[in-house]
């Protein structure tokens, strides 16, 4: 898949859940789709509404080496995981 | 029996592996939990996973999966910083400016390549950690121009401009690097711009410019000393400098002459040089603003300049005026001498029939048949041609003093000499009832012609007979002033009148009646007292007088 093309977007939806299950949920997922997201082919958006999750979840998948953007939408959070 | 006995042992054998079961799901959530906590969240609650969904999720294999990423991620990391170190390692010895990194005590921290050649001892080994004024600067302890100290002390970038450390001169710029806890600066970045080649450049130059205003300087006070005027002219003929000289000759002040044109104060010059002549000791007359006639030589030169270019020129003058005056003296001297010798030819062949003409009305005269009027007739010539003899003596006397052969120079007493020459005056002294007075005191020998001496005292005294006439006083005395001999011939007569001193020692000039003198007398004793190195003046008697004083350099010890 050509790096240029923009990504597609795989959801992933852990509204109502809390640390650390939404941690481990995020963490499975991005582990399974690494190859996806560092190729470019798949940026990965986790909606969440556990404010805790918006600093822990982004702390740690930087630590991956991806890029983390984290935004506020309505009641809820958007992280978006992309490669670097 | 043996089944009712296999039954408790099953249950016992379910219970210990329900036990282990629960054991080691207890050290899975522990596990988990321990890893949770690194990952930077929260323990799991027993509400949140139960057991089984606990080990369907498999929270270590997932959060192993993700360390395995976070490794990968540093390793790169690690590869990355590895190489930006080894990038700026390389820039940091390769950059053409001497970096250090000094801390507050003073001791290097870093020391980059360019520095190290630029102010490092090369046999020194060891750097870090020693006194950066020690192995930079060869100092015990850091300077107070030092910029690291300002530095450190103002938490400011501080400049140095044109240090010397090691006959090498710099820029020495230091910035804060680190600070301690309290906020102080720890360490400082000290960049040194080596500037030796253009400090030693700007040094060269500012000597040229010394050696050259030296000469400038130089060249001026030469200018200034010239005796001749020097004038520079632009191309459009205006003055635009004049030394001191030019000032004196043409009677004006510098700024009078500087910003004229050259028309306007040499017309004859400008005129020669708008006709395309170069002057060369051209002749012009000038006169100065007093109104006083002068005569100037000017020469020119042009400015050295680019080929087919006309800078203007220099022009030199001087003033001629005495020199013409002298050689136009020196011209009529020569014409009185060539005179003189020519009267002496002349002379020299009247003398001979002058003495028949003598003899013979002499002889005529002892004739004793002569009437009262032919005896009288006969005396006239006799006494005429006594006259032309003593005029002719004296013409051949000035041409053989301007001739000067057969001169026997030797040491001579004064006055021995006059004491011989008194008795060639006597008879005239007593026909004229002039009396002699003598007044000698020793003197040293000079060095003279005996004969030209005599010449000199009986001339002297001839010139006071005729002065005096009849009835009178004549003194000759001799004495020394200091070196000099002086001899002083003085007379009661008439005196000299002043307007008459300058040209009493010109030839052929006389007071007297026609025939009582030469004119030659006292310009002959002058040609010979200037000759023997002497000198000769004219002053006034005790009583109203002429008084004649000759001095001559007397041989000391010789």
């Amino acid at each position: 898949m050509s790096s240029s093309s923009s990504p597609n977007t795989v959801e992933l939806d852990i509204l109502g859940q809390v640390c650390p299950a939404c941690m481990l949920v995020v963490l499975k997922e991005v582990n399974q789709r690494r190859q996806e997201i560092t190729s470019g082919q798949t940026r990965l958006l986790i909606r969440t509404d556990h404010r805790n999750a918006t600093v822990t979840v982004p702390e740690s998948i930087r630590k991956m080496g991806y890029r983390v953007d984290v935004a506020k939408v309505n009641n809820y959070y958007e992280i978006t995981v992309d490669r670097r | 029996m043996a089944e009712k006995h296999q039954k408790p042992r099953r249950d016992e054998r379910l219970a210990a592996l329900a036990t282990d079961n629960q054991r080691l799901i207890a050290y899975i959530r522990d596990k988990t939990n321990h890893l949770l906590q690194v990952m930077g969240t929260a323990p799991l609650q027993y509400d949140e996973l139960d057991d089984q969904t606990l080990i369907d999720l498999d929270p270590i294999g997932i959060i192993a999966d993700s360390f395995a990423q976070v490794l990968d991620f540093l390793n790169q990391n690690i590869n990355e910083l590895q190489q930006a170190k080894d990038e700026l390692e390389a820039i940091f010895d390769a950059t053409g400016v001497g970096i250090s990194i000094i801390d507050y005590d003073f001791k290097v921290q870093r020391c980059n390549e360019k520095q190290r050649q630029v102010l490092v001892d090369p046999e020194r080994r060891e750097i870090i950690g020693c006194g950066c004024y020690e192995i930079y600067c060869g100092k015990e302890s850091p300077g107070l121009d030092c910029p690291a100290l300002e530095t450190f002390a103002t938490g400011r970038p501080a400049l140095a401009r044109d240090v010397k450390k090691k006959e090498k001169y710099f820029n020495v710029i230091t910035t804060p690097f680190a600070k301690a806890e309290d906020g102080t600066v720890s360490q400082v970045i000290e960049v040194t711009l080596d500037i030796t080649e253009k400090k030693l450049a700007e040094l060269a130059e500012q000597q040229q410019r010394q050696f050259y205003l030296q000469e400038k300087n130089t060249l001026a006070t030469v200018i200034e000393s010239l005796s001749e005027g020097l004038l520079v002219i632009d191309p459009e003929g205006t003055i635009t400098t004049c030394n001191r000289a030019a000032g004196k000759i043409t009677g004006r002040s510098e700024a009078e002459i500087v910003n004229r044109s050259l028309d306007s104060l040499f017309p004859p010059l400008a005129e020669l040089l708008a006709a395309g002549r170069e002057p060369a000791g051209t002749e012009f007359p000038y006169q100065t603003p007093a109104g006083e006639e002068r005569l100037l030589a000017a020469g020119t030169n042009r400015m050295p300049a680019p080929e087919g270019e006309f800078i203007g020129r220099v022009i030199t003058f001087r003033d001629v005026t005495e020199e013409k005056k002298k050689a136009q003296m020196l011209f009529r001297a020569e014409k009185l001498a060539a005179i003189g010798q020519l009267s002496a030819g002349v002379a020299h062949e009247l003398n001979t029939p002058l003495a028949s003409i003598l003899g013979f009305s002499r002889l005529l005269l002892k004739d004793d048949n002569l009437t009262g009027g032919q005896r009288e007739r006969l005396e006239i010539i006799a006494e005429q041609t006594q006259r032309s003899s003593t005029i002719i003596k004296a013409l051949l006397s000035f041409a053989r003093n301007s001739s000067h052969t057969g001169r026997d120079r030797r040491a001579c007493d004064l006055n021995v000499i006059v004491e011989r020459a008194i008795p060639l005056l006597t008879t005239d002294l007593e026909k004229r009832r002039i009396e002699l007075e003598l007044e000698f005191q020793p003197l040293p020998p000079v060095i003279a012609d005996p004969g030209e001496l005599e010449q000199v005292v009986i001339n002297l005294v001839l010139n006071g007979m005729q002065a005096i006439g009849q009835d009178g006083r004549i003194g000759i005395s001799t004495t020394t002033r200091g070196q000099k001999v002086l001899l002083q011939v003085e007379d009661n007569g008439p005196g000299i009148a002043a307007e008459n001193r300058s040209r009493i020692f010109d030839p052929f000039f006389s007071t007297k009646s026609v025939g009582e003198g030469t004119g030659l007398g006292l310009s002959i004793c002058a040609g010979i007292i200037d000759d023997l190195g002497g000198s000769i003046e004219v002053a006034t008697s005790r009583d109203g007088g002429a008084a004649l004083l000759v001095f001559l350099p007397g041989e000391s010890g010789g």
